[in-house]
Parts: C-alpha cells; structure tokens; sequence
C-alpha cells in the first residue's frame, strides 16, 4: 500500500481569486455627505465658510467627537454605553472640585480620567457579573454618575481658580496659533485610535468579539478581558472629554454633556460602524460627529431654529441607514450576477 | 387525477453560496405511502426539507402536488397545500413552553384570547402517543433532546397534514421511542398520510419505507420500491460511505510506541460524566462514542476549559491538567473543534481574518500588530492546504458549512496543536469536505498530536480513528480496536443493547476492507 492513498479525495482543486475585489471603505458615505452639506450650506450662506466659522464647528464638534471615537470600540464589541455623557461631566466636577481644594490641576485632570476608567471598568465588571447587556447597567450608572455630580456641585456651575494657569491656559490656547488644542486633541486621538482597532491586536480581538462572541470565545480570545478593556477605554475617553472642557471653558455647567451618549452613537453609525458589532471606523465617527456639527451649526447660520435641526439630525441618521441598506443590497445583488456569470 | 402522485419533484437544484446543495433530484411519494429519501449527511437531504418548507426556494425545479406545478414561497404556501416537515434542527423556541412551540402562530382562540385548555385537549392524545410524558407548560430548553425532537414532529403532526416531511427524526431518539414513533408513523401511513422520510440510516429506511430513494451529492442515483430492493442494492447502499475514510498511516503509530506524549484522564467527573479513565497517545485517533448524552461531548468540553470538572486528574502532554479557561487552552496548544452551533466563523470577516483569530487572538505573544497583508498571506498559505475553494479576502459567510468548518478547523492548524479535541467535526456537511476533514484529521495525528474525536454516527467512528472508547450514561461502557471495530458493535456498546439486532449496516470498518 502507498502513501498516496491516504490523502483525501478531492473534490475540486482550490482556485483562490487572483485580484482581491476593489471595495470603497466604509467612510465614504460619511465623507461625501460632508462634502455636499458644507457645499450646500456654503452656497445657500457664504459666510459659512469663512475659517473662522469653521474652526469653532470643529471646535464644537471636538469634546462630543471624542466621545463618539470611544463608542466605537464598545460597538465594535456589539455593545451600547449610555453613561458617557454622565461620565463626561462627573469627570469634569470631579477635576473641578480637586483644583478648587488646591490639588495641582494638573494631577487633578489626571484623576478626572482615572475616574472615568475606573466607572468604564466598573461597568465592565457589573455586565460581566451580572451577565446583562452593557447598556442595562450604563443606564444605571447613568443616573447613579448624573446624580452624582449634581450632590457634588450642588446643581451649580462649578469654576476652580485659575491659579498659575498653566493648564487653563494650554487647554484654551490654540496650537500654530489657529486651531484649538480641544482640535488637536481629538484629530490625534482619531488618528491613533483608528490604528488601535484596526492594526493592533487589541484592535483585532474587539472585533473579533462583536462579530461572534461564542466564536471568538471558542477560538481562545478572552472576551472578558477584552469587553472590559473596551469599556474601560470608552470610560477614559469619556473623561478625557470631560477635563479638556473643564480646561477649555475653565467651567463646567449643569447641562454640559446632556445628550453626548445618543450623539456619540449617531456620530458613530453615520460614520460607518453597525449595531451588529464586528465592524467599526474611528475616522468615520470622527467625520460622523462633523457632519451632525455642520447641520446643527448651518441651520442656526439659516436663520431656522434649533428645534428643526435637531429633527434634521434624525432625518439625516435615517437617510444614512436607508443608503446603507440599498446599498447593501445593490453588491449583493451585483455579486449574485456575477457568480452566475461566472458560472455560465 | 387521483393517479398521480400526491407529490412529484423534478430537476430540484439549489445552491447555497459557492456549494451545490442538490444538483439534480427528482422523486415522488405515491398517496398513503412512506418514501424514505436516504444520504449520507450532506447528501442534501436537509436542503429539500428546506425547499419543501418554503424556508428556501429551489433556484430550478418544479414542484407538482395533485399534478399541479406548485411554487412554495413561504412556510404559510407550505401548510396551504398541507406539507408539515419536522426539521432536523427545528426551528424552536427553547425559552417559551412546550404548548407554545407546539401551536406556534396557529394557537387556538376561545373569545379572541390564546386558550391554553384547547391547546391541551389537541395536543393531549397526539403526545401520549409519541410517549412524551412531560410537563407541557414548561420551556421547551429544559427537555432533553429527544424529547425536543419529539416536540418537533408533534407540532408537524398537529397539522393534521396531508404530505408529512421528516428530516433525520430518529436522530436523537433511543431504541424504545424510535419504535414507538414508527408505529405512529404507519398508523398515520394506513390512515392515508403521506410520508417522505429523508435519513442517513438505511435500516430505517428498510424498516419503514413503501418506497426507497438514494441521494448522493445533490442527485437521486436509486430509487426503488421496498420489496424490489435485492440484498446486493441493500449492500450497495450500506457501502457506500466506506471510501470516505483515509488510511491510517501505519508505519508511525508503531515507532518508538512508549516515549510518544500521551494524554491520561483518570477518574474524571462532571457534567454528565462520572469517573472517568483512559489514555490517548500522539499518532491515534482515540474515537468516543457516545449517543447525545452519554457525556463524550462533556468530556471534550471539559479538556479544552469550556466546562468545570468536578474531579479526577488530567495529565496533558505538556505536564499540566486541565486548562481553566479556553484562552488557556489555546496558549496551550489543546484545540476544540466542534459542529454545535456558535462555535464556528465569524461570518460577517473575511477567511483571512478568521483565520487568524487563534494566533493573533488567543496568543499573547509573537507580534503585537495585525497586519492584514500578514494575516493575507497566513490565509493564502491554509487556503491552499485546507483545499478552500474561495479567495482569503472573501467573507467566511458565504462559504458553505464545509468550508466554514475548515475554517474553523483551519485556525488551529497555524499554532501547531499538540492536543486536538474533535467535537462532531464532519456533522451536516457535504461528503467533499468531509473526506477533505477526515484527511486533516488524519494528518494531524500522523505529525504528533494526540487526537480525540466524539460522533454519534457510528461508522464515522469505525471509519477513521484507531481505537474507540464507548460512553454510556457518563460511564465507560468499553472500547474497541481493530477488526472488531465495527458500527453494529459500537452502536450495541453505547446503547447497552447486547441481544437487540444492530440498527445499522455492519458496514465493515476500513482496516478490513483495505
């Protein structure tokens, strides 16, 4: 008997595809949408375009932005945190009341983000333990981090001191002398963060875990760990947003971070990223968080009130999914006819 | 009219994604007849239950019932020209009750509200006949899963249909419930139903069938009544598995037989499992066999850290016990892979990229980057060895349950496994990845790696592995090598049935044939 026989029979011969199938990425739609609306609302309204104008929409866009960048990774992992706005502003109380007690601001900023990674972990910890979806327990620790910094600030807007100043004065100041440092921050943060999804093995098991989590479990990747450093990392996010506004306003309000979650989530699918998990784009947030920006900015430029362009942001997120899913089913039925093709 | 057939299926053909599912198969079940449709799994016997559900359409074919050209669009076309199929993995719903299953979207109204007395008093007598003796309040998850399999064909049944599709029915069930459901069967054949009756075990088919059918990769290369069925076809059929399997690579296994890295369990416990004991070295297939269960599955789960053990001691060939985690398994080269579902691809990625969920997800060492032209050329490289017949950049979604499976399979094959765990890994797909699997599994022990593979289809075991050791009831029930490995005898250890007749062709194992 010879060694032949005992390789298998084969059914076919493997004929891997030569050219790899030429794909847009997936922040095209994001980024075409940004062009038409800046175009369109620079036609209805010159001004609109001026540098100036810009610059504080982007500055605007920054702090939620940064926020969205962070959704990205825990919608990577098919999970949804509503707590980030809460975060954001117990974060930025928290630095606040340390300044004011004299703490080095600072070491003060440094624990704003520390608090923010640690309610990012003990939310991790709590879905784990419990075993609920993320967003039951961000919805609770939600309330718990809203009421929270309203015992601490007494429902009042807190300003520390300025004192020697030199991080109220770095945080307001503007690097090259035209873009705000929040800009900067949020340009370099997107940047780096889209390399850790993608390119890094962080990166790889996140979205290994969103897209099957028995599968990526199965395959020795330990989605636990891998959950909780996704949460903690939207937490430490969060709260870096939290101190840069603290450091570039030099206060934080009441209202400051309302709505940041839900606007965070809207940058995020705008910009790409799905629900379903598995996938997502740090860049297209980015772009996403803009675009949400450029409308609420060009239409109070308008002359229409706030209350339409709020309906205009819904409209606009419609729209995006409605493209997604025709889309979708446009390259699926492209495929279908070229495997047919192919076949003859 | 009433000459024709009740139904008439001709040129059926379906494709799904890359892999032809059933090419050419054409059949009829004459009223009041029982039609078994034979294949082995893969054969394509599920995707014409599929089709005939209206759960999948027939890219060509026609359908005639009455000898009318029928189009089923849906289940609800299905159940208009009263066709019930009880599917193998049945679309259940393991949170909510037994009587919510069985009335599913029919559930009987007294006063426009759901009335749970009516659906009691229709289900009642139907279940004492199958010998389902449960709680029909509680979630149907808490069953067993012969039990559930029962659910299934009860809620077909309570159709009252006039074509009954039965996809594998007797899978899960022991010896007394299958007689116990073939009796029902042909009570409902002499009341006038019509029966097609798809299954992998030919003595079923004897046992029950008007009419014989044989499908082999997506075409009907036989079909017969019973009583014109000759020994020599019956033989034929039986044997025509038997080329599946490779040859074991002999001279290896006898080298240097005592230094090998062996794998020892002694008296482990949990799960379904109780003291359990045995050795395995590098270069075998260890077999486990096992019906559903018997706690060979409980086994595998607990050498790869899925599951706890109660007690008893593992030794593995690195030194160590048992891995606590799967992550930990991983990083030591034991390996899991299993057709249940959820353990498989990740769908919606690229091959390249399930491809490299193990060394670059599991290991914590080597390069602290993905690169997606490293993982490229990681897929190009098992691509070609896997016998994958798409490209790497393609989504593993759209390969066939095959390719999926080598997928899976595949992942490991870049670490080196020292351990390979095989859960049912050849289950529902289609015979050319099967061969190509048993192949691979073949292969790996022939480099070294101690092998352990659980099925429940009896000459799979007899086919490939060296030895095999056979469960019941979480208990050694003895084991097996050599000429004497054969599927009646494996089936008669596993059941405890010593005097009952084998269920099975005493397909012979490959060692004799060769």
């Amino acid at each position: 008997m010879t060694s032949a026989d005992t390789s298998p029979r084969l059914a076919g011969s493997a004929t891997p595809k030569a050219k790899p199938d030429f794909r847009l990425p997936s922040e095209t739609g994001v980024v075409v949408a940004l062009a038409v609306l800046v175009g369109l609302l620079g036609w209805l309204h010159r001004p609109f375009l001026e540098p100036a104008n810009l610059l504080v929409l982007v500055e605007q866009a920054a702090l939620p932005g940064i926020a969205a960048i962070g959704m990205v990774f825990v919608l990577a992992i098919r999970e949804i945190d509503l707590s980030v706005g809460a975060v954001f502003h117990l974060a930025a109380v928290a630095a606040a009341v340390l300044i004011a007690a004299g703490t080095d601001p600072w070491l003060s900023v440094l624990a704003g983000i520390a608090l923010g990674t640690c309610i990012g972990l003990v939310n991790g910890l709590l879905a784990q333990a419990l075993r609920v979806p993320v967003i039951a327990v961000t919805l609770g620790s939600w309330w718990m981090a809203d009421g929270l910094s309203s015992v601490i600030g007494k429902g009042q807007a807190i300003t520390p001191p300025a004192g020697d100043g030199s991080f109220f004065s770095t945080l307001s100041g503007k690097a090259f002398g035209m873009v705000p440092a929040s800009v900067a921050i949020f340009v370099l943060l997107a940047a780096a963060l889209q390399i850790v999804l993608h390119r890094t093995r962080f990166g790889y098991r996140a979205q290994a875990t969103g897209s099957n989590p028995e599968a990526a479990a199965h395959a020795g990747i330990a989605t636990a760990t891998v959950r909780l450093t996704a949460l903690a990392l939207m937490g430490a996010v969060a709260g870096l947003a939290g101190v840069i506004h603290l450091g570039a306003q030099g206060t934080i309000a009441p209202a400051d971070g309302n709505g940041f979650a839900l606007f965070a989530i809207t940058a995020a699918l705008l910009g790409g990223t799905r629900l379903s998990g598995g996938h997502g784009s740090v860049v297209g947030a980015a772009i996403g968080a803009l675009v949400i920006q450029v409308v609420l900015n060009g239409m109070a430029l308008l002359g229409i009130g706030s209350a339409w362009a709020s309906f205009a942001v819904g409209a606009l997120l419609v729209a995006a999914l409605a493209a997604d899913r025709i889309g979708r089913i446009w390259r699926s039925h492209r495929a279908e006819r070229r495997q047919a093709g192919k076949r003859g | 009219m009433s000459d024709s057939p009740l139904i008439s299926v001709r040129n059926l053909a379906k494709r799904l994604g890359g892999f032809v599912a059933l090419e050419d198969v054409s059949l009829a079940a004459e009223r009041g007849t029982i039609h078994a449709i034979v294949g082995e799994s893969g054969a394509g016997k599920s995707t014409m239950a599929r089709i005939l559900a209206g759960i999948e359409r027939a890219d060509s074919g026609a359908i005639e019932i009455d000898g009318h050209s029928v189009a089923i669009d849906s289940p609800s076309a299905a159940r208009k020209h009263g066709i019930a199929v009880a599917l193998q993995q049945s679309a259940l719903f393991p949170d909510r009750s037994v009587l919510a299953n069985l009335f599913v979207n029919r559930e009987p109204l007294r006063s426009g509200l759901v009335s749970r007395r009516e659906m009691q008093a229709r289900s009642f007598a139907l279940l004492r006949q199958l010998g389902l003796a449960v709680d029909v309040g509680a979630p149907l998850g808490e069953l067993g899963a012969a039990e559930r399999q029962l659910v299934g064909i009860a809620r077909a049944l309570l159709d009252h249909p006039r074509l009954l599709v039965l996809d594998e029915s007797c899978e899960a069930l022991d010896r007394s419930q299958g007689d116990r459901l073939f009796a029902v069967l042909r009570e409902l054949k002499a009341r006038g139903m019509t029966m097609l009756y798809l299954t992998s075990r030919l003595e079923e088919a004897l046992a029950l069938a008007d009419q014989v059918s044989v499908i082999r990769n997506g075409r009907d290369v036989l079909s017969k009544p019973r009583s014109d069925l000759t020994a020599t076809e019956e033989a034929m059929i039986g044997q025509l598995g038997l080329t599946l399997f490779p040859l074991p690579l002999r001279s290896l296994s006898n080298v240097a037989g005592t230094l090998r890295p062996q794998l020892t369990v002694s008296g482990l416990s949990g799960g379904r499992l109780a003291g359990v004991g045995f050795s395995a070295r590098a270069g075998e297939i260890v077999g486990l066999a096992g019906l559903r269960g018997s706690g060979a599955s409980d086994l595998l789960a607990m050498l790869f850290g899925q599951r706890r053990a109660r007690k008893g001691k593992v030794r593995f060939p690195d030194g160590d016990g048992l891995p606590k985690t799967r992550t930990e398994a991983a990083r030591r080269g034991i390996c899991l892979i299993s057709s249940h579902a959820g353990n498989g691809v990740m769908a919606d990625k690229s091959i390249a990229f399930n491809l490299s969920s193990v060394v670059l997800g599991a290991r914590d060492w080597g390069r602290r980057w993905y690169s997606p032209k490293a993982a490229a050329e990681r897929a190009a490289r098992l691509v070609e060895a896997l016998r994958i017949r798409s490209g790497s950049d393609e989504l593993a979604g759209s390969l066939s349950a095959g390719g999926r499976q080598k997928v899976a399979l595949g992942r490991w094959l870049e670490i080196g496994p020292q351990v390979v765990l095989l859960d049912e890994p050849a289950r529902g797909i289609d015979i050319g990845s099967k061969q190509e699997i048993y192949g691979l599994v073949r292969q790996m022990a022939a480099s070294g790696c101690v092998v352990l593979m659980h099925s429940s289809e009896m000459s799979e075991l007899a086919g490939l592995c060296d030895r095999v050791i056979a469960f019941r009831d979480g208990r050694l029930a003895g084991e097996v090598a050599g000429s004497e490995m054969d599927a009646a005898t494996l089936r008669k250890l596993i059941t405890g049935d010593t005097a009952a007749p084998a269920r099975e062709p005493a397909t012979t194992s490959q060692r004799n044939a060769a």
